[in-house]
């Protein structure tokens, strides 16, 4: 009998590419583990190639398979040598596992991986090099060191039990005529936190913010040295609950919890998989871009019935309405589930950044530091997706063009190692993806040069340019001031690529440079891309919509001190006047003889723009819909979307509408 | 003395619903706003006791102005009025320092229990 493997290829290739990516992961931290941590990381290697191997062989791939026991063989060497892998070795596993990643990205797509003999042979040499002497290439560890599991380990707790604050259980009842029960629970759960430490959050707070809330209980204990007259008194302060009890816990064992939504970051890149929960399904990101488009498809449906609804005679209105708002409701949370479903922490797409900087650092024999912070942060997978490359390309420029040699650094004072920094974090309703380097900046002046050389700004305009707009001017295409092209910056994606994926997900750039002190590169995205607050605003007889993230104030033109030059006109905002220019004019509309105009202030550059509209219709949530070809060509359009009236209405990019 | 109160709402009918509410029971309405940029100006001004504030308002949400004004100052007790289906917004506003909140639309009594929890009094 034969067993249809096909079936199984799916699983196969998510599960040996999460152990490739761990193996690559796990070879560039062991360089800067310390000697303690080595042997650990080296069996978590020698498991990843042993896994691989053995479903290879069951998936019929021999060539993998043998690839992987070759592998496999040379890191059961290491473990015995029980020391630091020399950098070459790292490099020849580095190189195997790309090999294997290309046979698993082969079997997906249906072909038989072919036989990579030259690296099965370095592997089968690299491990003789090992034997039969017990080391080589590394100094011997101490036999008595214990081994230390790697991964987070609670420091404070491991030192000196300190004394803690008292912990009190708490368990509370939501009263049952509260609407939202999640969102009073999750209050407690805030003014708790606001106290102390929360632990054993019952339902957890995923469960909780949904609404799922069993019996409307939640118990919890916290941890405080707030007396426990103050968190009665706070329990009190607490509309809609009723509190079932409170008591004060004899501590146990403090060390075997974890405060709720402690940071999860570990400080190292973690060396073994986190074990993953048990009750958790894999689904593919199409199923959920097809949930969510559903979900998109009923708000904008639901929108359209309460439309019909308002043309009901009067008496018949009410009813109508209210199915419709319990329907909206139910709609929206079923829309906001499905989106967090495809919120993905953004270490899905830094998870590789540390090889890569190895990689490119070597090559141009380059010493580089790579510090990742906030790496935790969740953003919408279709930011990620679209987020993967221009990440890897700044990190490329500022390794390549950035730093300096290490000669070079010395003779500025510099330590020999360069340091670049991946920074995320949540900035109000959007991320913030600092990607940094401590190198030689970028030279504004030279950019100026180049866009004269390539006659993209006349030497007036060119000279005229602020700083933090020339350093934009790398992002043109075909700008670039690197003396030579190098393969490595070099390759696929521009600055001008990186530029137009953030601003395509609704995000903005913003470089910053300062001569001999390095270069930082900003981006500021939305947390999701399908749903957007739209400002609508009417221009002749077209609806526009503005992301709302992008307008920053509106007034009314009657009241809006306007000032003219030479034929521009201008507002004055603080100290800078900003150019005012027609909507209408700007997308080619024909010229309105509209009476009540508004000007928006919306985002765009440095100084900002205002947009002159005939009338603000009104704020609105809508669903984003991607514009499809030959729109999607259409520069200043970053989508459309369909109003309750059924009305499509085509969302502007500020951005890019004004971009030459 | 009667507790000052800014009522924050793009809607003129929910800031007269509001103000009613509060009036009867005694409160002293110090001041309106209609959206949230004018909310963070108005409490600069008038510094209240509490502020209720809608959360999808033009030109600046009222998430946005509650992050503002707690930023001004964080005693500040703002009361979120929201409506069905806006869940995740009013946990987003809380996360932002808002006291508590109301479920539009509400009960005259549902507003004064929720008003007096916040201020210490029920």
């Amino acid at each position: 009998m034969t067993v249809d493997m096909s079936r199984y290829l799916g699983l196969f290739v998510s599960e040996s590419t999460e152990h490739l990516d761990a193996l690559a992961r796990t070879l560039v931290a062991l360089e800067k583990l310390s000697a303690e941590e080595v042997p650990a990381a080296v069996d978590a290697l020698f498991r990843h190639a042993h896994s691989l191997k053995g479903m290879a062989a069951s998936m019929g791939l021999e060539a993998t398979a043998q690839l992987a026991h070759r592998a496999e063989d040379l890191l059961e060497t290491l473990r015995g040598a029980r020391s630091r892998p020399p950098r070459e070795t790292v490099d020849l596993l580095l190189a195997t596992a790309d090999t294997l990643s290309a046979h698993v990205r082969a079997a997906a797509a249906g072909e038989v991986p072919g036989r990579a003999d030259s690296l099965v042979r370095a592997l089968e040499s690299a491990r003789a090099g090992f034997t039969p002497g017990p080391v080589a290439g590394g100094r011997p560890l101490p036999a008595a060191v214990p081994q230390v599991p790697p991964g987070p380990v609670a420091p404070a707790e491991a030192a000196a039990p300190a004394v803690l604050p008292p912990r009190f259980a708490v368990k509370v009842q939501v009263v049952a005529s509260c609407r939202v029960p999640g969102v009073r629970a999750f209050v407690l759960y805030r003014k708790m936190a606001g106290l102390g430490n929360v632990f054993a959050l019952t339902p957890p707070l995923d469960e909780l913010k949904a609404g799922r809330l069993p019996r409307n209980e939640v118990s919890l204990e916290l941890e405080t040295s707030a007396p426990e007259a103050q968190v009665a008194e706070v329990l009190g302060g607490i509309p809609e609950l009723s509190v079932l009890s409170l008591s004060r816990v004899a501590l146990v064992s403090p060390s075997t919890s974890a405060p709720v939504q402690a940071p999860p970051g570990p400080q190292g890149p973690r060396l073994v998989g986190a074990p993953e929960s048990a009750r958790t399904v894999r689904v593919r990101t199409e199923l959920l871009d097809d949930l969510l488009d559903l979900a998109g498809e009923l708000l904008i449906t639901t929108a359209q019935v309460r439309e019909l609804g308002r043309q009901l005679p009067e008496e018949q209105r009410a009813p109508v309405e209210e199915g419709v708002d319990r329907l909206h409701a139910l709609v929206k949370g079923l829309h906001d589930r499905v989106m967090g479903a495809r919120m993905t922490p953004i270490q899905v797409i830094t998870d590789r950044l540390p090889r890569v900087a190895r990689d490119v650092a070597r090559r141009k024999g380059l010493e580089v530091e790579l510090e990742l912070s906030g790496t935790e942060t969740e953003l919408d997978r279709v930011i990620l997706d679209e987020l993967a490359d221009p990440l890897l390309h700044l990190l490329r420029n500022c390794i390549d063009h950035g730093l300096e040699s290490p000669a070079e650094r010395a003779a500025a004072g510099k330590p020999a190692a360069g340091r670049v920094r991946v920074e995320v974090r949540r900035e109000r309703d959007r991320v913030l993806v600092e990607v940094s380097d401590d190198g030689r900046g970028m030279d504004a002046g030279r950019l100026r040069t180049a866009a004269v050389e390539r006659g993209l700004l006349t030497a007036a305009q060119a000279s005229a340019l602020p700083d933090a707009e020339a350093w934009m001017l790398c992002c043109l295409p075909g700008l670039s001031t690197a003396a030579e092209v190098s393969d490595i910056s070099g390759r696929g994606v521009g600055m001008d690529a990186v530029k137009r994926a953030v601003e395509g997900v609704g995000g903005t750039l913003d470089i910053r440079s300062e001569a001999g002190k390095g270069t930082r590169f900003s981006l500021r995205l939305p947390l999701t891309v399908a749903v957007v607050n739209l400002l609508l605003a009417e221009v002749g007889t077209e609806v526009v919509g503005l992301p709302l993230s992008q307008v920053v104030g509106a007034v009314d033109a009657a009241e809006a001190p306007l000032s003219e030059q030479r034929g521009r006109r201008f507002m004055p905002r603080g100290d800078a006047l900003v150019p005012v220019h027609a909507l209408g004019r700007l997308l080619g509309l024909p010229e309105s003889a509209g009476t009540h105009r508004a000007l928006l202030l919306a985002e765009a550059g440095a100084g900002g723009v205002v947009l002159e509209v005939d009338r603000l219709l009104g704020q609105q949530e809508v669903v984003l819909k991607a514009l499809s070809r030959p729109l999607d060509a259409v520069s200043g359009l970053s989508g459309v979307t369909i109003l309750g009236s059924g009305r499509p209405v085509f969302i502007l990019d500020v951005p890019r509408l004004l971009a030459p | 003395m009667a507790k000052r109160v800014l009522v924050v709402d793009d809607a003129i009918f929910m800031r007269n619903t509001l103000k009613d509410v509060f009036a009867a029971a005694g409160f002293e309405v110090v001041g309106e706003a209609q959206h949230g940029l004018e909310a963070v100006e108005r409490y600069k001004q008038l510094q209240p006791d509490l502020v209720t504030m809608d959360i999808v308002m033009p030109y600046k949400s009222g998430i946005e102005a509650t992050r503002d004004i707690i930023k001004m100052d964080p005693r500040a007790n703002i009361i979120m009025c929201s409506a069905l289906g806006q869940e995740n917004l009013v946990m987003e506003a809380i996360e932002a320092g808002a006291a508590d909140f109301v479920v539009k639309p509400f009960k005259h009594e549902d507003v004064l229990a929720v008003v007096k929890k916040v201020l210490g009094e029920g």
